[in-house]
């Protein structure tokens, strides 16, 4: 893998030392994070965690994408799903 | 609990003030942060340091004394950590996120400085994606230091639209147009009295220059009327101040209609023996950053005080204070929409009202109609209003009001029937909340710094 990548349900996003998965997903022009637990697709919203709608679940848990940094090698896939 | 420490929840201009003044005096204090550095919203700090956005200089001068202010051994910075409420034996619960981790923490007091959060209108079409808060712009845009890419639209209502559109125009995407309810520019009487007030008014007039001299539609007087999804792009219908609507394709949509004090599952009260709770800056008062260090710091010395400190004048602070509350009075008017917005009630059926779970005005309105006189806690529980992931942080006073508008002869319920009043304030898992444990019996844990 790639220096400053993290995996997205399967696809390289690269990403800036310090930045969001939220950010970086976004700057990658992916908009929807995947279902949540209860099936509805996520999305970034308010930045600040309090609105949790952007949901993801990094390494078996659940955090929202907007406060979690991204780091190489990290495994980011939608919040619900399989293991949901 | 023999603990003499002090926690400060939140690390922006409130919390850093309050941490500076209890150092000063003697205290050991813990400040935590659900970022990985101090700031908050409004120093909110770059993931890289190229990518700095430039901030004004009254701005830069404040975070520097407040960094000052926190640069003792006293005060022990813990980032990416979330707080998630009290518990009932008086343990500040603390989640480490690097690890998953949840910590019990003892502590004499704790100083709440969480923020503000957004009030947010709810329009046709909110819930997609693309549409964020402005703040949550304004986070990605510090955060990366880029302008975020496409056609960029602001609505709402507020000085933070103005300052969010000079950011962008800064940063090399101005925005397709600023959509505002008021119009500032009929009330320069108003304005003139911010002279009275220059660290604000430079900062004001600065952002309003930006946005006048760019050239960008400036829609005052307008409201935004709902959004549809074209394409891949979104579609905002405008009501211009005219009357007449207008439809703009863009490809991002901050909306904003003001700030308001974040009380959702934060404890009010404060029990026998549990530790003293105090709430500081805009999440008690929401007036604004140098407001929020005044208060941060009347926080700080109060709760010295009550630790058996030497008192401290906090006349000074209070003064200073009473002038940002007349400063702010005289931002609401001068952003005081020119003509009333629809009420929740004549919003079409189809308008989410809860965004975690989907639920809408016309659901409300369904819900209301089968059976009489449901209580707030009831519409939670039978209808799942404020039940979602945000436990309510962006419905409850909505759903509230809606119920006022739907039933003028019942009593009214209030946001706080609806949200509940309990810990945890984020969701956490349960295996983590099981095995908390206090800090103390945990020895493998290192303090950051």
């Amino acid at each position: 893998m790639s220096a400053n990548t993290f995996i997205w349900q399967g696809r390289e996003i690269p990403f800036v030392a310090g930045e969001s998965i939220a950010a970086a997903l976004t700057a990658a022009g992916i908009l929807t994070f995947g279902p949540d637990m209860s099936g509805r697709e996520t999305r970034y919203f308010c930045g600040i965690g309090a609105c949790q709608n952007c949901l993801v679940r990094v390494d078996g848990r659940v955090v929202e994408a907007c406060l979690t940094a991204a780091h190489t090698g990290l495994v980011v896939t939608a919040a619900g799903g399989a293991h949901g | 609990m023999a603990d003499t420490r002090v926690i400060i929840i939140g690390a922006g201009p409130a919390g850093l003030a309050a941490a500076a003044e209890l150092a000063r005096a003697g205290q050991d204090c813990v400040l935590i942060d659900q970022r990985a550095t101090p700031g908050g919203a409004i120093h909110r700090q770059p993931a890289h340091p190229s990518r700095t956005i430039p901030m004004s200089r009254v701005a830069r001068l404040r975070f520097e004394s407040l960094m000052k202010g926190i640069a003792t051994p006293r005060v022990q910075f813990r980032g990416l950590s979330h707080f998630l409420g009290v518990d009932g034996d008086g343990f500040a619960l603390i989640e480490d996120r690097t690890n998953g981790r949840v910590e019990k923490l003892a502590a004499k007091a704790i100083i709440l400085a969480t923020g503000a959060v957004e009030k947010i209108r709810p329009v046709q079409g909110w819930e997609l994606p693309g549409v964020s808060t402005a703040g949550g712009m304004q986070v990605m845009l510090k955060e990366t230091g880029i302008a975020p890419q496409g056609r960029i639209l602001l609505a709402g209502n507020g000085p933070l639209l103005v300052a969010l559109a000079a950011q962008l125009i800064r940063a090399g995407n101005p925005p397709l147009a600023l959509v505002e309810a008021a119009n500032p520019m009929t009330k320069p009487l108003t304005a003139l009295g911010l002279l009275r007030h220059p660290a604000l008014l430079g900062e004001a007039a600065g952002f309003t220059f930006d946005v006048l001299r760019s050239g960008l539609p400036w829609m005052r007087g307008a409201s935004l009327v709902r959004i549809e999804q074209a394409g891949s792009a979104l579609a905002a219908v405008i009501r211009q101040a005219d009357g007449q609507e207008t439809r703009i394709e863009v490809d991002r949509i901050a909306l904003h209609d003001g700030i308001r004090e974040n009380r959702i599952g934060l404890p009010q009260t404060n029990l026998q023996d549990a530790p003293i709770i105090v709430h500081a800056g805009d999440c008690r008062q929401t007036l604004g950053a140098p407001a929020a260090v005044c208060d941060g710091a009347r926080a700080g010395r109060q709760v010295a005080a009550l630790l058996g400190a030497k008192a401290c004048d906090v006349a000074k602070l209070e003064r200073q204070l009473a002038r940002q509350v007349a400063a702010q009075k005289r931002l609401a008017r001068i952003f005081s929409p020119v003509a009333a917005l629809p009420a929740l009630k004549d919003l079409p059926d189809e308008t989410v009202i809860c965004r975690c779970e989907g639920s809408t005005v016309g659901s409300l309105k369904a819900l209301l109609s089968v059976k009489d006189g449901l209580s707030g806690r009831e519409v939670k529980h039978n209808g799942r209003f404020a039940m979602g992931n945000c436990q309510g942080r962006f419905c409850a006073a909505n759903t509230a009001a809606l119920m006022a508008q739907l039933r003028p002869d019942m009593p009214e319920a209030s946001e706080a029937d609806l949200t509940g009043r309990r810990w945890p304030i984020r969701p956490v898992s349960i295996a983590a909340l099981l095995s908390a444990a206090p800090a103390e019996q945990t020895n493998d844990h290192e303090v950051r710094l």
